[in-house]
């Protein structure tokens, strides 16, 4: 990564070098996901549905509460919370790159949006397919429309930001479950897959926010730069609660779901959990600046 | 013990330090004291507080609009 203070023609020769090396190894690695899964017609209910760390039951005392039976029941729920909020997630950052795509300030990235609009319209499709086939339904919940910065220099910023902080945190399930020889396979193929593509799109989004927030800076009073940072920490939040769904807990017949979920978030060994999943992105925040520290607000 | 409008209104508070008071006709959602990054906990508040199962897939959203209109739906129209 270059510092801030690299020049802009040498920070813009960089990023068309890496984009060139990831839209080649996109079209090499292309494939047909609607071959590439064999979906069998159910899924044993008498297992794991997702790696026992990543549940957010785990590491509290709460879980002991549960039988066996009871724990696989919300480890369905949640895998199929964890598909909904990618489905939810693409729609979202696949209107805000639609929107830019070789529109000006953009043409040397909008070769690139091709293939991540075009991977990751596959990507909704096979989540979605996921979540109707063993779900029956996908996740969804109250759409309050985000107001945009009225800066477009900051918005762009705000924009990939939460692109490359949602596909780091997803990323980090999608490498766990993929490796977790106990799930079934269809799970671990599902989340295989779209690590693999998301390696990409991650070494993508890293190098435009790092190029978007080294043209912005100069210009960000102290105060502009502290509302950047704690906005997007409030994202970070709020990505973390999405695995603490209300409906969840509801739909594997916990008593009291708001209370049980409550009691999960209460417990402090969540954080620790919560952490985990986004320590490569925070690193990565506090590294090119963009955060001056690692800690996070509540909701 | 404090009323279940008086709880809602401290949660916003308490995320505001710049804000001291909320008119019972404020709006929330324009105002962006509750934004979308707030509101699913926002909303699990108001359903906890009620013990109303809300429903987060068929909610009107304007029912979280003021904190009268949240009253209104929720605890009871003219209570206070
Ligand atoms: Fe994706
Ligand atoms: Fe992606």
């Amino acid at each position: 990564m270059l510092s801030t203070t690299t020049p802009r023609p040498e920070r813009e020769q960089r990023f068309v070098e890496i984009l060139q090396r990831l839209v080649d190894k996109s079209v090499d690695e292309y494939y047909n996901p609607y071959r590439e899964f064999d979906w069998p017609e159910t899924l044993p209910s008498e297992m794991m549905w997702m790696s026992d760390d990543l549940t957010s039951t785990y590491g509290t005392e709460i879980v002991n509460e549960l039988t066996e039976a009871q724990r696989q029941q919300l480890s369905r729920w949640e895998s199929i919370n964890f598909y909904s909020l990618n489905v939810e997630g693409i729609r979202e950052l696949l209107v805000e790159v639609v929107r830019r795509i070789h529109t000006r300030g953009f043409e040397i990235p909008s070769d690139f949006f091709h293939h991540f609009v075009g991977e990751e319209n596959e990507h909704m499709w096979f989540f979605a397919e996921f979540c109707l086939r063993y779900g029956g339904k996908i996740y969804s919940g109250p759409k309050l429309n985000s107001i945009a910065h009225e800066d477009p220099r900051v918005e762009n910023l705000l924009v990939f930001c939460r692109v490359l902080l949602f596909e780091e945190i997803v990323d980090h399930y999608n490498m766990r479950m993929a490796g977790d020889t106990s799930l079934h396979e269809t799970i671990r193929q599902v989340n295989r897959v779209h690590h693999e593509d998301e390696s990409r799109h991650i070494a993508f989004g890293r190098e435009l926010v790092s190029l978007l927030h080294a043209d912005l800076v100069g210009d960000l009073t102290p105060g502009q730069r502290e509302e950047i940072e704690q906005y997007l920490k409030r994202y970070i939040a709020f990505s973390l609660r999405a695995f603490y769904n209300p409906q969840i807990y509801r739909d594997a017949g916990i008593p009291d779901p708001l209370g049980f979920r409550e009691r999960l978030l209460a417990e402090p060994s969540r954080r620790d959990a919560e952490r985990r999943a986004v320590r490569k992105p925070l690193a990565f925040m506090c590294k090119t600046g963009i955060f001056a520290d690692d800690v996070l607000p509540g909701i | 013990m404090q009323s279940a409008t008086d709880q809602i209104k401290q949660w916003i508070l308490d995320r505001h330090a710049e804000v001291s008071d909320i008119e019972p006709d404020f709006d929330l959602l324009e105002s962006r004291l509750i934004d979308s990054l707030a509101f699913v906990e926002f909303m699990v508040l108001v359903s906890r507080l009620s013990g109303e199962d809300i429903d987060m897939e068929s909610i009107d959203i304007d029912d979280f609009r003021t904190l009268r209109r949240i009253e209104a739906r929720y605890f009871g129209a003219g209570v206070r």
